[in-house]
């Protein structure tokens, strides 16, 4: 028989997942935005502000959904998951704001006085990442998640390497800060794909672990 | 080593040609409250009326294994029955006050264990009304009939009344089912007080009762226990596939 709550998990479920879809599209528009040098500010921005509504409203359902049923065991975790989740996909569309709104202001990568391929990699990894992420809520998927922190350490090291080499440079245009603050972005993205992927394999197994 | 105030050890129990109670091992430690759920017809009844026996009252009951409270045998042929009622107090589904005054109800065990009488009877039932949180709402009013108390007062009546002979082990049968949200909050801030104190092992439907007032929780089927353990764990992350559809309501 299904239960009453099932609807309200059901519900919660596609309110989740789409807020995900939605981050994945404000970050591949700004991150092709900076790459090819395509102002895509306001559209980001508006994606972004979509994203903050749905969280808001992912957090009245899943307080509705605790007050209404008084979830345990496994319901809990997903509901008590989702709100974490649904912050963590804010922030993905806040930093896909920061980096559209960072290359409004101060230019885009090919005007970056440093040329190097670990941008281009860095952003290719992230993207990866918020995929993964997306997709690993959408089948509840602990060891798709698990696989979050392999690419983590890799965006780590990619992130350093590339800090390296824009300090190294010496310069200080603000092209250099663009390439800065916009890495600084992604790797914290990527730190965000950890936490959803930690989210993710508490709900499957009540595990909680650490994907850092 | 270990801290077990109750130990269940390979414990049948049989209605007739029935088996309600299988093998069921089981360590309860004192000073904490133990919660029992289960689908109805469980055996978690069954499995408190146990511990002090008084299953041994259905005709047609029969029952194997052992219980030990600190080491002593529940089912040795030397065990004092009547003492052991006296240390495992029992506090039932609906209030069932005497119908008697307040302060009767409180002083009937000690007068019948002859524990006390005169000033030193009226300690106790001070005493016992305080620890069931009565008291305050009681004290002017000792000699009137316990049937004039609300349900919610009348069912800490009985806390009292099971507090009075002093016991070491409370159980409790559903103790709240038959109360209003306001007295069965009164009653569950109560039993998280006597956890404190006492061994608290009380059977219950409500889920979410089981998950604020207790420490651990036991989980029956079919007259075994499928699991056992932290009450937090239990309800965050059931070992048992069969608990888990229970407590979210998949089956039952």
């Amino acid at each position: 028989m299904v239960r009453l709550l099932d609807s309200g998990l059901e519900q919660l479920t596609v309110m989740v997942y789409k807020s995900g879809e939605v981050a994945k599209s404000a970050l591949s528009l700004s991150i092709r935005g900076f790459m090819n040098g395509k102002d895509a500010s306001e559209t980001v921005r508006d994606l972004s502000d979509v994203i903050t509504s749905m969280t808001v409203e992912i957090e009245n359902k899943a307080f509705e959904l605790i007050v209404k049923y008084q979830p345990v065991a496994s319901d809990l975790r997903i509901i008590n998951s989702y709100m974490k989740i649904a912050y963590d996909f804010e922030r993905y569309g806040r930093y896909a704001w920061d980096i559209s709104f960072t290359h409004k202001k101060l230019g885009a990568l090919g005007e970056c006085a440093v040329a190097s391929n670990l941008m281009p990699k860095l952003v290719e990894k992230v993207s990866e990442m918020v995929s993964k992420s997306v997709k690993a809520l959408r089948e509840h998927d602990a060891e798709l998640a698990k696989t979050l922190a392999d690419t983590e350490n890799e965006v780590d090291e990619l992130y350093f390497a590339y800090l390296n080499q824009l300090s190294k440079a010496g310069a200080q245009s603000k092209s250099v800060m663009c390439n800065l603050l916009v890495s600084r972005y992604l790797e914290r993205i990527a730190d965000h794909t950890t936490y959803v992927g930690e989210a993710i394999v508490y709900i499957a197994t009540g595990e909680k672990i650490s994907l850092r | 080593m270990e801290n077990v105030k109750i130990d269940i050890q390979d414990l049948n129990v049989w209605f007739g040609s029935k088996h309600v109670i299988k093998d069921v091992n089981m360590k309860i430690k004192p000073n904490a409250v133990t919660a029992v759920m289960g689908p109805s017809g469980c055996g978690k009844t069954t499995l408190i009326r146990s511990i002090n026996r008084i299953n041994e009252l259905i005709r047609g009951s029969r029952t194997t294994g052992e219980i030990y409270i600190d080491k002593e045998s529940v089912y040795s042929k030397d065990t004092d029955i009547f003492e052991l009622r006296r240390r495992v107090g029992m506090v039932f589904q609906k209030p069932n006050p005497f119908p008697k005054s307040i302060y009767e109800n409180v002083a009937f065990g000690p007068k019948l264990h002859k524990m006390a009488s005169g000033e030193e009877l009226d300690f106790i039932v001070e005493k016992s009304l305080k620890g069931a949180a009565l008291w305050d709402e009681v004290k002017d009013r000792l000699k009137e009939n316990a049937f004039s108390l609300s349900g919610g007062q009348q069912q800490r009546l009985c806390i009292a009344r099971a507090l009075a002979v002093e016991p070491d082990v409370i159980l409790m049968d559903e103790p709240c089912s038959a109360l209003d949200p306001a007295a069965t909050a009164k009653i569950e801030t109560l039993i998280r007080e006597l956890g404190k104190s006492y061994t608290v092992i009380i059977v219950t439907h409500n889920l979410q009762q089981a998950a604020r007032i207790s420490d651990f929780t036991a989980f029956m089927y079919v007259g075994q226990l499928v699991e056992y353990g932290l009450t937090k764990r239990v309800f965050e992350k059931p070992e048992s596939e069969l608990v888990e559809e229970y407590i979210t309501g998949k089956f039952g």
